[in-house]
């Protein structure tokens, strides 16, 4: 992390970031610049054999998995407390599970008020207390300023869970039936309930009233068939005005013969 | 069909989460978007709902030119479905939702073991701001796969949502025999046993949708989509299903505005 340590660019220094000249204007628009794109990497450890020798939650790979995003985003904040940001938006998260490690990366633009003193900043960035981290577009985070809302961080929430196995005369005898396989529903709720228990706990630690845009990535492990992995993040938020300002939108009816209208989605990073 | 799955029998971990979500804290998977749109129509998030039944379909002889519904097979790709809408409404129902919106209903192929799927239903359960109830005509939420920019637009119409209602037939289409294939070799016509066999199917999966949304006291259904999936079971079996959501009249008139026109200047 030495690049941590390394002194602070000199203020002026050109912008470097990931978002779209419309992204940019957007942000523009309610007074936030783009500083710098940031990132925050952590690669974790996973023991030897914790995929098959377990049963039920496997809290050795849990606990990895946690750490390693908690590692990458705790630097992905410092890193933006270092280039001067007031927060991250349109932060990437990949994450890939290995057999012994598991490695976690997120990218985003580290973003401020365009005002230049530190009170100033300060008071333009409302009750928010540190660096916010949201995995929301900056057209998504401008659309929730103008709506009396702001991101906090991301809420994340994981778990493994061993699948206990069918016993060979209970599989024949099931082969021609129509029947639920009730050990693997049972285990891909317990994953379920442990690793969204956890993003929402995560949410309320950092003072949050919801999480939006829940991503879940769910199923048996390419490696560990009969491990099930149920992992799911979001961006946790709160109401910063008074109460939730209404956005009254518009109709609009596009004449275009092949429809250019600014498509929403094509923001989404996913 | 037959197979309704018993109420009240989510698994034994749910729950724990959800009596968390009573404490001020929602989560959606809605993206920004919706969420400010179901705001709009008047609604609040709960919580992130879902439903699954990991489910091993069974088997079924074919009969190589016979073209005929495979009852079994559709019976459990109902069953399935029902398990995981069940399970969701459920959670929607703890929460004390008027509806779930952004319903999702998902066939995974995993490597679960032949023939088993994962089926899955997740969505965001809403609850009306003003105290109103929007629950449906059998006492649960609502279920509706409209997106939040859908839900609004349908709101503004004197519309509300009342239920996700869906059909399906698994059918097996009959091969032809030698005999027919060599007769119509070099001709141009139509082969009327598969564009029966077609036709069958897709009236069996509409008529069944259509008997759901009557039970819901609905008025109609929008958004209908018709989806054909072979699934794991090879050609010429083939799984309709029809799937939309059921709405009721309730208001007057429209009180959408009249939408601008533009010509956008980018491209």
């Amino acid at each position: 992390m030495a690049f941590l340590d390394a002194p602070k660019p000199p203020t002026g220094a050109p912008v470097t970031s990931d978002l779209s000249i419309d992204e940019t204007l957007l942000l523009h628009s309610i007074g936030w610049v783009p500083v710098d794109l940031v990132n925050g990497v952590s690669v974790y450890a996973v023991p030897a054999g914790v995929w098959v020798w377990s049963q039920g939650e496997i809290a050795w790979a849990t606990e990895a998995h946690q750490r390693a995003v908690a590692a990458a985003v705790a630097r992905l904040r410092r890193e933006c407390e270092h280039v001067g940001g007031s927060g991250v938006v349109g932060v990437e998260v990949t994450i890939e599970v290995h057999p012994h490690h598991v490695d976690v990366e997120v990218v985003g633009t580290a973003v401020r008020p365009a005002v230049s003193t530190d009170a100033g900043r300060a008071k333009h960035r409302g009750p928010l207390p540190e660096v916010f981290v949201s995995d929301l577009s900056a057209r998504d985070f401008v659309l929730l300023h103008a709506s009396g809302w702001a991101p906090l961080g991301l809420a994340f929430g994981t778990s493994f869970v061993n699948v206990p196995r069918r016993s060979a005369s209970t599989a024949l005898q099931q082969r021609t039936q129509n029947v639920e396989l009730a050990n693997f529903t049972n285990a891909l709720y317990s994953a379920r309930e442990a690793a969204m228990a956890r993003m929402q706990e995560t949410a309320l630690h950092v003072g949050a009233s919801g999480v939006v845009a829940v991503h879940v990535s769910e199923g048996p492990l390419a490696f560990a068939h009969h491990v099930v992995q149920f992992s799911a993040w979001g961006t946790a938020v709160t109401l910063v005005a008074d109460q939730h300002q209404r956005i009254s939108p518009e109709l609009v009816l596009s004449l275009d013969d092949r429809v250019v209208t600014f498509d929403a989605r094509s923001l989404r990073r996913r | 069909m037959s197979t309704t799955p018993t109420g009240g029998d989510l698994p034994e971990d749910a729950g724990h989460r959800l009596a968390e979500l009573g404490a001020g804290l929602f989560t959606s998977d809605l993206s920004v978007n919706e969420f400010l749109l179901v705001k709009e129509a008047g609604f609040h998030p709960l919580g992130f709902v879902m439903g699954s039944s990991i489910y091993h379909t069974g088997v079924q002889l074919r009969k190589f030119s016979t073209s005929q519904e495979l009852t079994k097979l559709t019976e459990a790709m109902y069953h399935a479905r029902e398990l995981a809408m069940t399970r969701m409404e459920e959670e929607a129902d703890q929460l004390g939702a008027d509806g779930v919106v952004g319903v999702r209903l998902d066939v995974n192929y995993y490597e679960w073991g032949s023939d088993a799927a994962e089926f899955i239903a997740m969505g965001t359960a809403v609850r009306a701001e003003s105290g109103e109830s929007f629950r449906n005509a059998q006492g649960k939420p609502f279920t509706s796969d409209l997106s939040g920019q859908d839900f609004w637009t349908l709101m503004q119409t004197g519309h509300v949502p009342r239920g996700l209602v869906m059909g399906t037939c698994v059918y097996h289409i009959a091969h032809r025999g030698l005999g027919q294939a060599l007769g119509t070799m070099g001709q141009n016509v139509e082969l009327p046993n598969f564009t029966q066999a077609l036709y069958e199917a897709r009236e069996l999966a509409m008529t069944r949708m259509q008997d759901e949304a009557t039970e819901l006291n609905a008025t109609g259904i929008v958004g209908v989509r018709l989806e054909e999936k072979t699934h794991q079971w090879g050609s010429h079996t083939i799984e309709f299903l029809a799937i939309g959501t059921a709405v009721e009249r309730t208001g007057e008139g429209v009180t959408l505005p009249r939408p601008t026109t533009i010509i956008s200047l980018d491209n």
